[in-house]
């Protein structure tokens, strides 16, 4: 995940911390996240995932709320106003309230912990967000993960909660990129292959009481590096292991599919022949483009290399311009889908 | 129009001085507006004869800023003086640095800003860009620093003279030092350190105001010395201060001392 703050690194995925606790907590089904600040950072993020969830035909628009702090609470302060959206939350039959700040709150001290802390008859859980205060996108992204993660009990040892039948848990989604469910998918045929089901989607279309089943899974398997820190906290509340990205690559798939099924004891050998297979089938149809010349939209690296030796590319200056995408194709459908853009860009 | 205001460390004295010296103008026979830009709102009390006035914010929160009359946010206390306080948020919550802010927009809109002499007493001292707002936007074109010889007196009028500093270098700020006040506490040789103080950061000690019982007692009884003891030494003073004040034209750009002169300064003026 991209944490830089330089706007030549800015793309549709980052923003505040708001935004980036949003992605999250907006995923959960059941529950309503209520935007501490002025009417206006509601607007913009509602806008964003709005647009995302046409994109990604998804529907229907998530709860999503102001309290809509105005220039008295900014004076006199917001707390009061606060506590009643979150009232006007739980009488309107929600399973759990999400509080998350704004710059604006922050800068005059609300203190939403404390609000969030009074005897409610649901969960209402503050967000540690505060706007472009204290960090960007990716901060509110692992700060609402770890929050909703509360609400599972820790587990002391192993076993304690787990099924007979071994099952991962997928963490961290990213839910504004366009693939996001396409991407869930084929991690989950890989691990199917292997035996594995899948426990929980750690936030994607979950309903409040799934959380606590967090705790249950074999596994972790975090979208992506950057959130390693998330998956070493988890290891620590729950004992569960993690793999801290899902597959890019070919080899990488590959090595996925082992690893996984290594740390969900089962024997993944099969799992990993059939791969071998598919993927040697899946090049075969793109035997066309073999020996094109291509130039890369990025610098060559180990995922790029691997494809032009597989597909005998050449990359050259002069090459056909072909795209690789940010972030990379996950698993070997991942990879087929992005070589039929190549294979479009070569003939053109 | 003349528009002077009294910036301090808190607890130095300057709703005292303020108000006095309101009272002071104010038997000159001008037209003078008070306006306390304190959260505690007690600028005018004694002009107020001991009555809290209504604050422009609390006045906002209850009805909105679009609905108040002047007559919502003005009232005459002692001589006619006019007297307005703006309030702010208990402590702890909220921005009272916007809520200065919030308070000037009603007054502009209401057309508050009519006297011969305009006095603002503002927060001890200048925590955020709120409280530079009176200076910052050229309500305050006048500034006097109101300090004792206490270090850390001292050292919030050194800061003040920062923002001052910092503030005049906009194109469009008009906004000068017009001098120090000493309100003293009775420390050994502290009019000759607010003086050499006053000097060094480019200006002039305009006032000694000597610490005097009679000030507990006007309080009190809720009335400032002028009221309450009218042939007093201490309300000849506050009328001194006045005078200087409506013939003061030696505005300046301070040069505000670092840490150590400051300690250095301090120093020189204390028996050991």
């Amino acid at each position: 995940m991209n944490s830089k703050t330089s706007h030549s690194s800015t793309y549709r995925y980052e923003g505040c911390t708001l935004t980036g606790a949003l992605s999250v907590t907006t995923a959960v089904t059941d529950g309503i996240s209520i935007i501490h600040g002025p009417a206006g950072c509601a607007h913009h993020n509602l806008s964003l995932i709005f647009a995302t969830l046409l994109d990604q035909e998804s529907e229907p628009l998530p709860a999503l709320c102001s309290d809509r702090i105005g220039e008295q609470e900014i004076i006199f302060g917001g707390e009061e106003k606060l506590t009643a959206a979150i009232r006007g939350a739980v009488r309107d039959g929600y399973a759990s309230v999400l509080v998350l700040g704004t710059c604006v709150t922050a800068a005059i001290g609300d203190d939403i912990a404390s609000i969030c802390g009074q005897d409610w008859p649901v969960p209402v859980i503050p967000v540690q967000t505060q706007g472009f205060l204290g960090g960007v996108f990716s901060t509110g992204f692992h700060n609402a993960l770890s929050a909703l993660a509360g609400l599972t009990p820790a587990i002391r040892e192993r076993g304690e909660e787990q099924g007979e039948e071994p099952c991962v848990n997928l963490i961290g989604e990213k839910n504004l990129e366009y693939e996001v469910d396409e991407n869930a998918t084929e991690v989950i045929r890989l691990l199917d292959q292997a035996g594995i089901g899948v426990n929980l989607r750690f936030v994607r279309s979950i309903s409040t009481g799934e959380i606590a089943t967090l705790g249950r899974a074999d596994l972790n398997i975090l979208r992506e590096p950057s959130l390693a820190t998330f998956g070493e906290e988890l290891q620590q509340r729950f004992c569960t292991p993690y793999l801290d990205g899902f597959p890019v690559g070919l080899g990488g798939t590959l090595r996925f599919i082992r690893e996984a099924a290594a740390l969900c004891a089962v024997d993944g050998i099969i799992a990993i022949e059939e791969e071998e297979a598919f993927q040697a089938q899946m090049l075969g149809r793109f035997e066309r483009i073999r020996g094109a010349r291509v130039r890369f939209s990025q610098p060559s690296d180990l995922f790029t290399t691997e494809l032009a030796d597989q597909l005998g590319l050449i990359v050259s200056s002069d090459g056909a311009p072909v795209q690789v995408p940010v972030p990379l194709p996950v698993g070997t459908t991942g990879i087929r889908r992005m070589l039929h853009q190549w294979r479009r860009a070569i003939d053109a | 129009m003349k528009q002077i205001a009294l910036y301090g460390k808190g607890g130095i004295g300057k709703s005292t001085t303020s108000a006095n010296l309101s009272a002071a103008l104010a038997e000159q026979g001008l037209g003078v507006l008070q306006i306390g830009c304190d959260p505690k709102h007690d600028s005018t009390r004694m002009l107020m004869h001991g009555t809290w006035i209504p604050t422009v914010l609390d006045l906002i929160r209850e009805r909105g800023g679009t609905s108040l009359t002047i007559d919502d946010v003005v009232y005459t206390g002692y001589r006619g003086i006019r007297c307005v306080e703006a309030g702010g948020p208990e402590p702890g919550i909220g921005c009272a640095g916007r809520g200065i802010i919030a308070t000037f927009q009603v007054l502009e809109q209401l057309g508050a800003f009519s006297a011969d002499v305009v006095v603002y007493d503002v927060l001890g001292d200048v925590v955020c860009g709120g409280f530079a707002m009176p200076m910052r936007e050229g309500y305050a074109e006048e500034i006097y620093l109101v300090t004792s010889g206490e270090l850390m007196s001292l050292y919030a009028a050194n800061n003040i003279c920062k923002a001052i500093n910092r503030l005049t270098q906009r194109p469009k700020c008009t906004c000068r030092l017009a001098g120090v006040i000493c309100n003293a506490k009775n420390i050994e040789r502290e009019e000759e350190l607010v003086r050499e103080f006053a000097e060094r950061i480019g200006s002039s000690l305009v006032a000694y105001i000597p610490r005097d019982r009679i000030v507990q007692l006007a309080e009190v009884h809720k009335q400032t010395v002028l009221e309450y003891a009218p042939d007093s030494a201490q309300a000849a003073t506050y009328r001194t201060l006045a005078e200087v004040v409506l013939k003061n034209t030696t505005l300046t750009i301070p040069t505000p001392l670092e840490m150590d002169e400051l300690e250095d300064l301090a120093f020189k003026y204390i028996s050991i």
